[in-house]
């Protein structure tokens, strides 16, 4: 069986480190792709290497439920349930700059741009189980404006992960701040985890709050409040 | 629902890879899951079709059963993280495996559970037979497909016949059969008959309304489907009326 750590594989990308500002996170990217075509292949055999022995995994996880792997409901559960998986983390496979695709337009805009309501799905580190809610960002362009899809696309990139949503939060806006570099960056998280739903406490209606503010939203409380106000369902 | 080619229970000896047959066996099955002076075994009179198996015959997966089991399954979550390219040693993964194995175990408890403990006797003599419905009652379940969260609301409707049930156990044999890998279609109909078989009413209706994470989360990815499953057996299946009072009654 393989054993790959992600550390082994800790990314660069495009010579930043996107972990810069989370020194306590140990942050995995995938190598971005200056691989060649040959270590595209390479990659995608061990892509369906790994998929085997996620699946050889949660066939072992159904019988030590008790379950029977043999009845035709769970005969290719185990695969499902890995190639699931693999979606569910294909945010490790992604990078910002991949994604951003070079959509940074210069505009003579220094208003307020606001993306709200984005969906978002994401797993608890803690427990593998999902956690889900609405994204809200909004950043002041300095003179650089991004395509909007590229912000959801950068939530998705992030979220697709093994997250904590603190984190998830923080990366969000660390990655437009980088990558605009614009004059302040507000992302507010609010999301319902299963795992407080489904489990240990369940309290059903329970709804985690976490925010971030850069630059003018973190230092002016009027831009702050604006933001607030706009994102208010 | 299909755990095992045989209805037989098994003995409380009976190691669980003993292997001669598909089914598992558990370390608590003897007759415990017989309801009181009903035959073994027999299933001819009431509603439940050969793919549905009745409560008579389900066996339990035990306290210890979860205990023996816990460090294997750990093991295979730490398989897991790996594949997918993380580092279980990093410290929000370090206890992840058990607790994810933990979790997962209670999200599967209704196999550890029996109706007949969970009934515990609480059927009353009452002379009422006008339809009584528990509605909105939360369900969440596991997606025997993929091992995604599916998640929503029951409804439960059932025309007594002189017995009525307490109606917290008619919530407990809902959460029975949803903390199962399970089939939506199939979890609508296993509490239907399991309120049949208990109560003998004059007509039992359930309706399902849920959210399955692997059509939102994944695949087709359409945020806000909903599907809705029902079994209406006895008078609800026969008189449109009833299974329109029904209807009208959960939608208020």
């Amino acid at each position: 069986m393989e054993s790959i750590h992600a550390s082994e594989v800790k990314a660069i990308c495009k010579g930043k480190m996107v972990t810069k500002h989370l020194n306590e996170v140990n942050e995995v990217c995938m190598q971005k792709g200056e691989f060649g075509r040959e270590d595209k292949g390479h990659k995608e055999s061990e892509d369906v290497v790994r998929l085997s022995v996620i699946a050889k995994s949660y066939a072992g996880i159904l019988k030590e439920l008790g379950e029977d792997v043999d009845r035709q409901g769970l005969l290719r559960t185990p695969l499902r349930a890995a190639k699931a998986m693999q979606f569910f983390t294909k945010g490790y496979r992604e990078t910002t700059d991949d994604i951003l695709n070079d959509a940074i337009f210069d505009e003579n805009h220094d208003e307020m741009v606001i993306v709200k309501n984005i969906d978002m799905f994401s797993l608890c580190e803690h427990h593998l189980v999902p956690f889900f809610g609405k994204v809200h960002l909004a950043y002041l362009p300095n003179k650089r404006v991004v395509g909007l899809s590229k912000l959801a696309r950068i939530v998705e990139i992030y979220s697709r992960r093994l997250q904590v949503q603190e984190r998830l939060t923080k990366q969000i806006a660390t990655a437009i701040s980088e990558a605009l570099e614009p004059a302040g960056v507000a992302v507010v998280i609010e999301a319902i985890h299963m795992c407080m739903v489904m489990r240990g406490v369940q309290k059903m209606n329970s709804k985690t709050v976490t925010s971030v503010m850069l630059g003018e939203f973190q230092e002016n409380p009027k831009t702050r409040e604006e933001f607030l106000i706009l994102t208010k369902n | 629902m299909e755990r095992s080619k045989q209805g037989s229970l098994h003995g409380p000896n009976e190691k669980r890879d003993a292997g001669e047959s598909a089914g598992k066996g558990y370390g608590t099955g003897g007759g415990r899951t017989r309801r009181p002076g009903a035959p073994a075994g027999d299933s001819c009179g009431s509603p439940a079709s050969p793919d549905v198996e009745t409560w008579r015959e389900e066996r339990a997966r035990s306290v210890e059963d979860n205990q023996i089991s816990l460090p294997g399954l750990a093991a295979a979550y730490t398989t897991i993280l790996r594949g997918l390219g993380e580092d279980p040693q990093r410290q929000g993964l370090l206890k992840t495996p058990w607790r994810a194995a933990t979790a997962m175990q209670f999200f599967t408890k209704g196999y550890q559970e029996e109706i007949i403990d969970i009934l515990n006797d609480a059927i009353f003599d009452e002379d009422h037979d006008e339809m009584v419905i528990v509605k909105d009652i939360d369900m969440f379940s596991m997606c025997e497909h993929h091992l995604v969260p599916i998640f929503g609301r029951v409804h439960i409707g059932y025309l007594p016949n002189k017995r009525v049930l307490g109606l917290s156990k008619l919530a407990r044999i809902v959460e029975v059969y949803s903390r199962r890998l399970q089939v939506q279609e199939r979890l609508t109909k296993q509490i239907a008959v399991a309120i049949t078989e208990a109560l003998q009413p004059a007509g039992v209706g359930v309706v399902i309304e849920a959210t399955h994470m692997c059509m939102v989360m994944r695949g087709v990815q359409k945020m806000n489907s909903k599907t809705v499953t029902s079994t209406m057996l006895g008078v609800f299946r026969e008189d449109p009326k009833t299974r329109d009072e029904f209807l009208t009654l959960i939608r208020s």
